[in-house]
Parts: structure tokens; sequence; C-alpha cells
């Protein structure tokens, strides 16, 4: 195991959410804007009820703007994918610096876009490809087993999180969780195991997860 | 050369693309900002290369004596070399590492030596960086993608490989890490050179540590490990400065650095890089006496000179520079990063005045030096080639071997009225190439 700080371990857990969070509402609010072209003007709300950020934006344009770009908006696209540079920024001996880049090009994408963007399913695309080339660089490049642990565990406990409010089916959820209990056992990071196992039996409910779901949402909170 | 021209933009932007900046603070407010790279390269033939390799060698040599000597029998005091009282007004001047002998008695592992080059083609010493120099990352990373970028170029003329800097600096902490694993230290990615301190640590191999990563216990250095495991630090390559090193030595007050430091360094139990209390050699007014030192530690006469300097400590020189305020440049020696430079030719009456009247208040801390005309080297502004004053900062690595890096940084003057070349004064860089034949 290399040399990883209680605040290295740290970052890269968070580094792995927030990145995560960026890509998974990223591609739902594509979802979510296709449907407001030419259907329901106000799918922005359900949105916000949804992945439970309060709905600031008052109208759909303002919206498909604001959530994307604006930086005073901590809950915007943005503002996640600064926090996911900033935990990066400082891992570069861990992640590397061709790995870094990616991070660094999905940012300056969201930068450059600044607000511009009359097409954003189409213009932000980019980044949705370079945080899945981090993933994939991540995970070729990063020698240290520990390191890819911690930093999937944040991923993957973050997709979790959004998948469970977004109500994805119960395939879906099995799956990640499945993916998370992987890297949380070989983590070395300390853990409430009664959490786990709480979780573990709502999600082998199958579609009945959903039932207990608020349940699900608190145990995966605590579960550190 | 050419090539190098026609991808000044993709080169650039590959910089960005690997997060190549600097920070600076405006306003108390934090910037980080692409350092502008220029393709055209300084070019040093191998000849002028020897030159400087024996000149700055012999400089940091001397000044690593003139180091252990001052924080020990402070013989070239004893013997009127260099006044007593300027070494001990120096702000650099710690009387907290007096008697530590640091691990392979080095002090200054990494030097920065800033040179210009006049249009007499000879090169003067500008001033010695012997506390945390930075900027070896800028050109180590530029070759790497210039040579991407221009790969025929690099075939054509033979220019020695400066990528081996990383390597370099490995063993230069391995020679005197006194057991356990090399850090380097940061004080935080808001750090105006936090880009070099994790980009060395990687290429080095070593660990980026902030203070609160490291902890001392039973005399030792360790580094914290989540899950309670810790291992132990056998170098420091520190960038923070001295008094944010320690609480315990230096600022009771500051809240970074690690508690009790300076006790395992003092003891001999970890390699602090460069050693703290390098301030002393570094003073724009100890400059003035480099090359006495070099003539009474090695018996040898500086190969480099010093630019024309007069100390205004001295009654004569502060006389001398009172009257020719107005084509002197006045340095202020407790600032760095290209604050406290004033050319008095820039200046009213009105201001000559005032900064005649400070002089002769504070003489300690200013020292004055005629204006090198140094040479200009061109640079692409749009489609043309425009002449920019440029310094270069050499590295020179003190281990079992004193050893400059085969290239440096190349700093300009964007401004085309201006001798400042400091990246926080809005100065670009270029690569350094030394041809190997």
């Amino acid at each position: 195991m290399g040399a990883i700080s209680i605040e290295k371990a740290d970052r890269l857990f968070w580094l792995g959410r927030y990145t995560e969070r960026v890509l998974t509402t990223l591609i739902t609010y594509f979802d979510f804007y296709d449907e407001m072209i030419d259907g329901d003007e106000e799918a922005y709300r359900t949105f916000c009820d949804k992945i439970a950020i309060p709905d600031i934006y008052g109208s759909k344009e303002n919206f498909q703007q604001r959530y994307l770009f604006d930086q005073e908006d901590p809950n915007s696209i943005i503002s996640n994918m600064e926090r996911a540079f900033d935990n990066a920024v400082v891992m570069r001996g861990e992640l590397g610096t061709y790995t870094l880049a990616y991070i660094q090009m999905a940012l300056d994408v969201l930068k450059g876009e600044g607000g511009r963007t009359d097409a954003p399913a189409y213009d932000l695309q980019q980044v949705i490809d370079y945080l899945n080339a981090f993933w994939g660089c991540m995970d070729d490049q990063v020698e240290d087993e520990v390191c890819r642990n911690i930093i999937k565990c944040g991923k993957y406990l973050e997709r979790l999180d959004l998948y469970m409010r977004l109500g994805y089916p119960a395939k879906a959820v099995e799956k990640e969780f499945s993916k998370f209990v992987n890297r949380l056992h070989r983590s070395g990071l300390s853990y409430r195991k009664e959490d786990e196992e709480r979780l573990a039996e709502i999600v082998a409910l199958g579609d009945g997860w959903k039932d207990r779901g608020e349940e699900a949402l608190e145990a995966l909170w605590s579960i550190f | 050369m050419f090539e190098l021209v026609d991808h000044t933009e993709d080169i650039n932007r590959l910089l960005a693309r690997y997060g190549v900046k600097f920070g600076i603070y405006k306003n108390n407010e934090f910037h980080e900002q692409l350092f502008p790279f220029d393709p055209l390269p300084r070019i040093i033939s191998a000849e002028e290369f020897e030159f400087l390799d024996r000149g700055l060698s012999q400089r940091v040599r001397a000044l690593n004596l003139f180091l252990a000597d001052i924080y020990s029998d402070k013989k070239i005091i004893k013997d009127g070399v260099i006044p007593e009282d300027f070494v001990y007004s120096s702000k650099g001047y710690l009387p907290q590492c007096e008697g530590i002998v640091p691990p392979g008695r080095i002090y200054s592992h990494i030097s920065g030596i800033d040179l210009v080059q006049g249009k007499d083609r000879n090169w003067y010493i500008l001033e010695d960086n012997l506390r945390i120099p930075s900027g070896a990352s800028y050109p180590m990373i530029a070759r790497e993608l210039t040579r991407r970028a221009a790969p025929s170029t690099f075939s054509r003329i033979h220019i020695s490989d400066n990528r081996n800097y990383a390597a370099m600096l490995k063993e230069t902490l391995d020679y005197v890490n006194t057991g356990g694993i090399n850090v380097v230290l940061t004080p935080g990615r808001y750090n105006a050179a936090f880009f070099e301190h994790s980009y060395l640590a990687e290429r080095s191999g070593a660990v980026l540590s902030m203070p609160q990563d490291l902890f001392v216990e039973d005399n030792k250095l360790y580094y914290r490990q989540y899950g309670g495991k810790k291992l132990q630090v056998g170098a420091v390559y520190r960038r923070l400065s001295d008094e944010y090193l320690d609480p315990l030595t230096f600022l009771p007050e500051s809240l970074i650095g690690v508690p009790g430091l300076m006790d395992v360094y003092r003891k001999g139990n970890v390699a602090i890089v460069n050693a703290p209390g390098n301030g002393v050699a570094d003073d724009k007014g100890i400059y003035y006496f480099v090359p006495h030192m070099i003539k009474y530690y090695l018996g040898e006469e500086a190969v480099l000179r010093n630019a024309p300097t007069y100390l205004a400590f001295y009654e004569k020189d502060r006389n001398f520079i009172l009257e020719h305020l107005n084509r002197l440049v006045v340095k202020d020696v407790s600032e760095a990063g290209g604050y406290g430079v004033i050319f008095g030719s820039e200046l009213t009456k009105e201001k000559l005045e005032d900064l005649a009247e400070v002089i002769r208040t504070e003489p300690r801390r200013f020292i004055a030096q005629e204006v090198i005309d140094f040479i200009d080297l061109g640079i692409v502004e749009g489609d043309h080639e425009v002449p920019r004053k440029a310094d270069l900062r050499a590295f020179v690595l003190a281990g079992e071997k004193t050893r400059v890096w085969p290239s440096g940084l190349t700093r300009f003057s964007r401004n085309p009225d201006s001798f400042v070349v400091n990246s926080s004064q809005g100065g670009g860089f270029k690569d350094t190439w030394v041809l190997s034949r």
C-alpha cells in the first residue's frame, strides 16, 4: 500500500463522489432537458425534487443555464465539478498528471461554455467523455489498489445514492450495491457493519426496496 | 524551429490540460493562471554551458561552505571577510539553527541561481535563491510537450535531455535521507507554486504531504497514514518558508508547520531540503560578498561575475548610490519575486528624493546595482518575433556531487519596456536548450 494520509483518503473518497455526481446528474439532466424541449416545461421541478436540491430556478430557461453553469449555486454541475477538481488537484502524485488532466479538461469545458450553450446535451457531451476517460485512465494508471478502492467506494456510494433517489430499477440498484460493497471491503475505510447489513437486506427485496427507500438512504448516509 | 512556432497554441493548450499553472494573490484573492510559454528556446552551446557549469558549481560549493561556517565556527567573520553585523542583521539568519549539522553537511541542496547575459556576452549573476527556489518543473514539462509537437527538431538538433530533473532531485534527496520515505512538504494547493510541488512529487516518487500529514514521535518524523499506520520520513523537501516549518521553534502563532520538526532535524534524524537558515546566504546584501567567499573557502577566483553592486550599508557606497540614484536599480533585500525592485530612471525627481531618504534611514535594507543591459531574446507575438528581456534561472543540485541541471527556466518580460521577468509580474517562460555537441 502506498502512503495515503487520512486527508488523502478523504480527498480520494470525495473525488469519487463528486465526479460521479457530475456524471450521473448530467446524464439525468439531459433526459429532463429533452423532456422540456417539447413536453413538460416544468419537468425540472421533478428533477430538483428527486435529487433533493432546492428549486431556486423559477423557470425552465433559468434552470437550464443556472443548474449547469452558476458557480454561486452550490448544487450546480459546475460547482460539483469544481469540488471534484479541488479534491483531484492535490492527488497528482497518486493519480498521475495524465489522469488528472481529464478532470481539468472536464472543468475547462464547463468554464469555457460559461452558460452560452443553447444545445447543452451536444456541447457538454465532452464533459461526460472526459469523465469516462478519467475513470478508464485511473483504472489503467493508478497502481495503488487501495487508492483505487477508496475512490471507487466514493463513486459507487454516490451512484447508489443517486440511483435510489431517482428511483432506478431494482436490478440497477442491486448491481451498484454489489460494486460498492466490493470496494468498501477492500478500501480499509472503517464503516458501520450494521448499516451495510441493513442496506443488503433492503436491496435484496428486489423492486420492494422502494417501499423502504428512505431507510435505505439513511443507512447509506450513516455507513461511514 | 518553425514547427515549434507553428505549434505554439497546441503546446499552450497541452500545458493547460496538464494544469501547468501558478497562483497569484490579488486583493487577497487567490487566482490560478497559466504560465505563458514561448516556443522559441534559449539556446546555450555546449562550451558555454561548460563555463556556466564551472561557475555555478563553484558558487554553490562556496555558498554551502559559507552556511556551514556561519552556523558553526564563523571563521569568515573572525577573519574579517564579511562584517559581523552584516550577517546577524540579515533577516535570513536564524539563531535557532546555530550548531546544527545537516545530514551530508549540505545546506543548499537545490539552488536557483538567476543570471542574465549582457550585450557584452558576459554572464552576470543577479541573485542566489537558496531557500525554496521554484521553476524547474516548467521547462521539464514543456520539453516533454515540445518533443511531441516538433519531433524532427529534436532529432536534427542535439539537445541535452532535461527530463532527468526528477531523477536528479531523487538522487539528491536519497543522498541525505536518514532512513524512511522522501516527502515534498507543501503548504497546500493555494500556494503560488503548488503545481510544481505536486508535479515534482509525482515525478520523483516522493510523497506530497501537507503539514498535518506529518508528526513527531520519539525524535523521529512520521507520515501519518489513514488507518493508524505510520511511515518514517527520512528527507523533507519542504516548499514552505523557514518560519512556518515548526511552530515550537519559529512562529508559535502559526497554524501550519510540524511541531517538533526542528528537534528531529537537530538530532540528525531527518534531512530538511533546503536547510532552514539558508536565507542568510541568499540575502541580497550578502550577495555582494559571494566572490569574496569563493576566494576565501575555495582559494579560487569567481568564474561568474556579480552585477556591479553597491551596499548602502557602507558609507562610501551609500554616497555613490545617492549620487547616481537615477541610473541604478535599487533592490529591497527583504523582498523577492520581483517586488521591491526600483529603477531609478523610472522615478520622478520627487520620488527619487523619497527613495534617497529611505536609503539614508534604512541603509541595510537596500542594495543598488548598475542596470545590466542584457540581451533580448525573441518571443513569438502574433505572427511576429519580437525582442524581450529574459533572464535564466539555473538549478544546481548538491548531493554526493554538486551538479548543474543542463537546462533552466528562462523567464521573459512580456512588456517591451520592462526588465522585470517574474511570473508574478506577468512574465512568461521559455525552455532552455543546452546543446550536447
